[in-house]
């Protein structure tokens, strides 16, 4: 199988990234605790805040245009998804292949359009 | 390679194992001692652009600053902060580093030197570089704390807002080369322009495409003017600030790989990867291996990145998102109608 | 063999991370898990050779769809303990869909057995090869023969994106702060400044 022999030094290379990076993360752990650094008290211990404690929690509700993004990130995102096997595939499918995506691209265009008009894109 | 194993007397399966195996070593090492060295040229031609020294005192001219710094780092200790969610705290710096070398695996660095050379390779790298986000939010989550996830949750929204306009730009370039396939995409770049230069930057059509990837990577990456991430004026240290000893500097290694991997892609979608600049045999430089070529383009646009760091004011966050979606996103959109348009007419025509 | 216990592994993973999707008490941890899930279920898809849906699962589901979902657990201040607490009230609903679902399963996997069920093309090695790789033939069907399908997804998308406007967005509170950059970047200096040289005792008329 040539197609999966291509595969499999990724699945190897990915499994050696981890492990180094948990390396890199767990081996300092235990050379801190050998060597003396690791010497923990609470006030080292509390989360970061310009020397006073914190006086409310840090997960609060944010703005909905974050998520507003996201769903627009979706669905371009698709788009984009779609336009992959197009863009090879357009000797094949010739004049006609080309006009149907430039139609879905306009429908695109046209949420798009409405987004902008409506100020979904606008950021303070 | 694997035929070199197989002629020291090993079996195919034994020869291809040990050849996967030092290929990837020979992929990940290097890269992570090019990490270490691409800090200090870092921030040695920031400094001198800001006519400084930088680091000029551990080894010879400095050379060692990044391994003292990392010897440092390695000894300190790891703080993990009594509010943080523990397990995602510890995985996040281990994400952002597997993803940044995982995304190596299908860069060619010369004809034929790739460890995998998969017919998909560019979306491989497309979607490898979509789960970066998740380091930045976990670690922004995971911490607990104000600033990180205020970070986390900017980076997130920049990141994927200018994902999408890479995607459109890949797209422009997939359909001038007809492939997936990073090797193909570069061999289609021999003699492109007039049959003299290599690279589709040559390209009238491709140039105002390279420009807008070339500034999209460095919001993807998070590099100045849009390190709006870690704004130390308004963040601290972003989504890194309760994190300590090793684990941030993964973050560190991470973001340098993301960098490489950036300057990498605009040398081979753009440039010509690992082929010299000109087709013509005038002067013997076809003699030159093509790694050296593709080296020294990456390091040619890492020199680009060092130089819009220490000459750009960085981006409020509203005119960051604007440019994403305002000018990037319709104008690569255009660029896929007009260039796939330009296709069907002179190539693919009836 | 490798095939075999690559399989096994993203298998047995792609159920493991399930089951713990349903299992772990915390939203944000379920996400993950389910990220985990997608991310083995594109090993089982290069595994039988689509390796375009494979990197297309990863693009959209790890990379978009998910940042959502974590977008909503992690920004919404959702009490959990209420939420469990609705558990018990609400665990006989939940075992009928589950029934019905039980059942429809049933009924199709039924009906499959029985036969005489013709679903689509001929598959496997009778269908015909349009393009060179597996993305070529995705593309020559899809925008081939089956671009009425094509378009109607384009509408869909249109609808969604239109629809998540339409719910979420909410007209900024302030006018201020709107920044003109074509009406910055086309003012000159010319326009904006006066070279003046007053002398000395006089006022300077603007």
């Amino acid at each position: 199988m040539d197609y999966l022999a291509q595969y499999l030094p990724i699945l190897i290379f990915l499994f050696i990234a981890a492990g180094l990076s948990a390396a890199f993360v767990f081996l300092p752990m235990g050379v801190s605790r050998l060597t003396g650094a690791h010497n923990p008290d609470t006030e080292k211990l509390s989360e970061y805040e310009c020397g006073f404690p914190a006086f409310e929690e840090p997960r609060s509700q944010f703005d909905v245009r974050f998520y507003l993004v996201a769903i627009l990130f979706i669905i371009f995102d698709l788009e984009a998804a779609f336009l992959f096997p197009w863009a090879v595939s357009l000797d094949l499918t010739g004049w006609p292949g080309w006009i149907t995506m430039m139609i879905f691209l306009g429908e695109l265009i046209v949420g798009f359009a409405y987004a902008w008009k409506v100020g979904a894109l606008e950021w303070e | 390679m694997t035929e070199f194993f197989q002629s020291l007397g090993l079996t195919y399966e034994a020869a291809w194992a040990f050849a996967t195996l030092s290929g990837i070593l020979l992929i990940a090492l290097p890269l992570m001692l090019a990490v270490a060295m691409i800090i200090y040229v870092d921030r040695k031609v920031w400094a001198a652009i800001n006519l400084r020294r930088g680091p000029n005192v551990v080894g010879p001219f400095g050379l060692l600053q990044s391994f003292a710094d990392g010897l440092k780092v390695f000894l300190q200790e790891t703080i993990i902060p009594s509010a943080a969610n523990k397990g995602i705290f510890i995985l996040a710096p281990i994400v952002t580093f597997t993803v940044a070398l995982a995304a190596w695996a299908v860069i060619p660095f010369d004809a034929g030197v790739v460890l995998a050379d998969i017919n998909v390779g560019l979306l491989y790298i497309l979607a490898i570089s979509s789960l970066s986000v998740y380091g930045v939010v976990m670690s922004g989550w995971a911490s607990n704390s104000k600033y990180p996830f205020f970070s986390a949750m900017r980076a997130a929204a920049q990141m994927i807002s200018y994902e999408v306009s890479i995607g459109f730009i890949l797209i422009c370039v997939v359909l001038w080369a007809g492939s997936f396939n990073l090797t193909e995409i570069v061999n289609a770049q021999r003699g492109h322009g007039f049959g003299l230069v290599n690279g589709y930057v040559f390209n009238l059509l491709l140039f105002p495409m390279w420009v807008v990837f070339f500034i999209s990577s460095l919001a993807e990456t998070q590099r100045v003017p849009f390190d709006l991430t870690e704004a130390e004026s308004e963040l601290v240290a972003g989504y890194q600030t309760e994190y300590s000893s090793m684990s941030f500097a993964l973050f560190w290694l991470g973001e340098y790989a993301n960098i490489l991997l950036m300057c990498s892609l605009n040398t081979l979608l753009f440039f010509g990867g690992w082929l010299p600049p000109l087709d013509v045999d005038l002067i013997p430089w076809f003699d030159i291996p093509g790694i050296v070529w593709f080296l020294l383009k990456t390091f040619f646009f890492f020199f680009m990145f060092s130089w819009v760091m220490a000459t750009v004011p960085r981006y409020r966050y509203d005119q960051l998102m604007r440019l994403g979606w305002k000018v990037f996103l319709p104008l690569s959109l255009l660029f896929v109608v007009v260039i796939s348009g330009w296709l069907m007419v002179t190539r693919y025509g009836a | 063999m490798i095939q075999t216990i690559a399989f096994y592994l993203f298998a047995v993973l792609v159920i493991a991370s399930a089951v713990m999707v349903i299992m772990a008490r915390n939203p944000v941890h379920s996400v993950l898990w389910l990220i985990l899930a997608f991310f083995n279920a594109a090993g089982l898809m290069v595994l039988v050779g689509a390796e375009f849906i494979a990197m297309l699962l990863v693009v959209v589901y790890v990379g978009a769809v998910a940042v959502l979902f974590l977008f909503v657990v992690m920004m919404l201040d959702i009490d959990f303990a209420e939420l469990r607490a609705g558990f018990v009230r609400n665990f006989p609903l939940g075992i009928a869909i589950a029934l019905v679902l039980l059942a429809e399963l049933v009924l199709g996997i039924g009906a499959y057995q029985a036969g005489n069920l013709d679903l689509g093309t001929p598959a496997g090695d009778a269908a015909p090869m349009l393009g060179e790789s597996n993305i070529e033939n995705l593309g020559a069907l899809l925008y081939g023969k089956y671009l009425f399908l094509f378009e109607t997804a384009g509408i869909i998308l249109l609808v969604a994106m239109v629809g998540a406007i339409v719910l979420t967005h909410r007209p900024p509170k302030t006018q201020r702060g709107h920044q003109h950059i074509g009406k910055q970047n086309a003012r000159r200096p010319e326009d904006a400044t006066v070279m003046k040289q007053p002398e000395v005792g006089k006022g300077v008329e603007l």
